[in-house]
């Protein structure tokens, strides 16, 4: 679980891409995400995955994303299965299958080169509100302690001689309630203690409170986000105009 | 008898948190198990039960690797009380939570029932029999998972961090309950950074850092090497501080006809 998870999750890195503006990289991942969206064909959709994988490589993050494409694949091949019963067409279903990979990648590739803490500061520059921006940096910070949470209680209640891979399928939900009631009682005791902790630490008595970096995007990031641009335009442009001819 | 034999455990991002570990723990003994935060100390005992299996070498429990067998067999054996409560607490009341693990390994009702009320009258919960566990306070809820371990009788029993949240006549009640599991021929295991705690029951102690085991011993012998101590940071017992500050002191005349020995015989 923690094996597959870890494609979602951020971890501190030192390559050139972890080092740009995190606008530039919601921009990178924004602009791939809409390049997966105007796919015509699964040769396109093919280029784009390739793309991905290289910004991925340059990341130095290629294990994690590949990580992120297993656990999608068992998705996709549930959509393309549901697709082909209904449409009959297999290009089509292939299309919708690898097009679900593609979207997790996209947005895979920006939570785990950026911060929550770089989330937190880009949402606030989009003016987003304060609680809101708040409630949902805390999620993302919190999904990796939750999970910890998960390994702890399983190996708990394993060392008490609950078998959770033995059993047909009703036993083993059965097995899980042991799991999901201190999993759920830790989770709303921890939001009650953050709460009261931030209440302790001020938060909420300025409107707009003052902010400790203050983003000036650098030469690199403003060429990067110009290219990057640039590509998803000439994309845009061959995916209508240009490769469909060459389609067989 | 639990046997490490050149453990190495490497975690899925490459941090060595166990190297080359070679260490037996015999049947009947007290072992303490010391060390600064992140020396390993909680992964070594998660492998006993085969909760955590070795990246190289192997853990026998009587002989048998911890590989071939599961979790909920070894632990039938060997009961881990975790140092979070709140990890293991999920029952309707106290009473259901001590059955949970009786219930897994089968145990008939009636024995079920003798159990608990054994278990709720040792750690002192029978008032809270039919309460949710959810509501105690935190060291309740650690002399909860205490009383579920011992529920089941099982030959070794491993405490991490037993005494924190604990006040001082708990402490005491928990030492109490220790020598009497020792004094029943049972494998004590306590993981805890509680010197003060540990130094009564004087256990054979292992030292651990970076992975490593540095010092392994009685804990007379251990807890005088001050280099030893400061090197792995842990910390001096009060008692040998004390010993030592006196020592520098040849007017005070009783401090030459003791050694550290003798106190701790005349603390028992």
């Amino acid at each position: 679980m923690m094996w597959l998870s870890s494609g979602f999750i951020f971890r501190r890195g030192s390559s050139r891409y972890h080092r740009l503006d995190p606008r530039v990289k919601l921009l990178i991942s924004a602009l791939m995400f809409v390049t997966t969206l105007i796919v015509r064909s699964v040769f396109q959709l093919a280029i784009v995955l390739v793309f991905m994988v290289a910004v991925a490589g340059i990341a130095m993050v290629l294990k994690r994303v590949a990580k992120t494409m297993l656990l999608t694949t068992t998705f996709s091949v549930f959509i393309f299965l549901v697709n082909l019963f209904f449409t009959k067409n297999i290009e089509t279903s292939a299309l919708y299958a690898s097009r679900f990979i593609a979207i997790v990648v996209s947005t895979s590739i920006f939570f785990i080169t950026t911060s929550p803490d770089e989330l937190e500061r880009v949402m606030k520059m989009f003016r987003l509100p304060r609680d809101v921006v708040f409630a949902f940096v805390t999620a993302v910070r919190f999904i990796p302690v939750m999970m910890l949470d998960a390994l702890q209680i399983m190996d708990a209640q394993k060392s008490r001689g609950l078998e959770l891979e033995k059993g047909n399928l009703l036993r083993r939900v059965r097995n899980m309630i042991p799991i999901l009631i201190p999993l759920v009682v830790n989770a709303v005791v921890r939001s009650g203690e953050l709460a009261e902790a931030m209440e302790s630490r001020a938060y909420g008595a300025v409107p707009r409170p003052t902010s400790l970096v203050e983003y000036k995007a650098s030469v690199i990031d403003r060429v990067v986000a110009t290219g990057a641009v640039a590509l998803f335009a000439f994309a845009a442009y061959s995916f209508y105009f240009l490769l469909p001819t060459f389609m067989p | 008898m639990i046997e490490f034999r050149e453990v190495t455990y490497v975690h899925e991002s490459g941090v060595k948190a166990l190297n080359n570990v070679t260490t037996k723990i015999g049947d009947g003994e007290t072992v303490a198990i010391v060390g600064e935060n992140g020396a390993g100390k909680t992964t070594l005992i998660r492998h006993v039960t085969g909760l955590l299996k070795p990246t190289e070498g192997e853990v026998l429990v009587d002989g048998v690797d911890t590989r071939q067998s599961s979790t909920a067999t070894l632990s039938r054996k060997i009961g881990v009380a975790f140092q979070n409560p709140d990890h293991q607490l999920f029952s309707e009341s106290v009473k259901e939570e001590m059955a949970f693990a009786l219930r897994n390994f089968g145990f008939s009702p009636k024995l079920v029932e003798q159990r608990v009320s054994w278990g709720l009258k040792l750690f002192g919960l029978e008032e809270y029999s039919e309460l949710s566990p959810l509501i105690l306070s935190g060291g309740e809820k650690k002399r909860l998972t205490l009383a579920c371990i011992l529920a089941w009788d099982p030959e070794v029993v491993m405490l991490d961090e037993p005494t924190v949240g604990q006040d001082a006549i708990q402490k005491e009640k928990l030492a109490g309950t220790i020598r009497m599991l020792a004094s029943t021929g049972k494998t004590v295991v306590v993981v805890s950074h509680d010197i003060e705690f540990l130094w009564p029951l004087q256990p054979r102690v292992i030292v651990m850092k970076s992975g490593g085991i540095v010092a392994d011993g009685p804990a007379p012998d251990l807890m005088m090497k001050k280099e030893m101590l400061e090197s792995s940071r842990v910390a001096e017992p009060q008692l040998v501080s004390l010993y030592r500050e006196l020592s520098k002191r040849p007017s005070a005349p009783f401090v030459d006809a003791l050694d550290a020995r003798l106190w701790i015989e005349a603390d028992q």
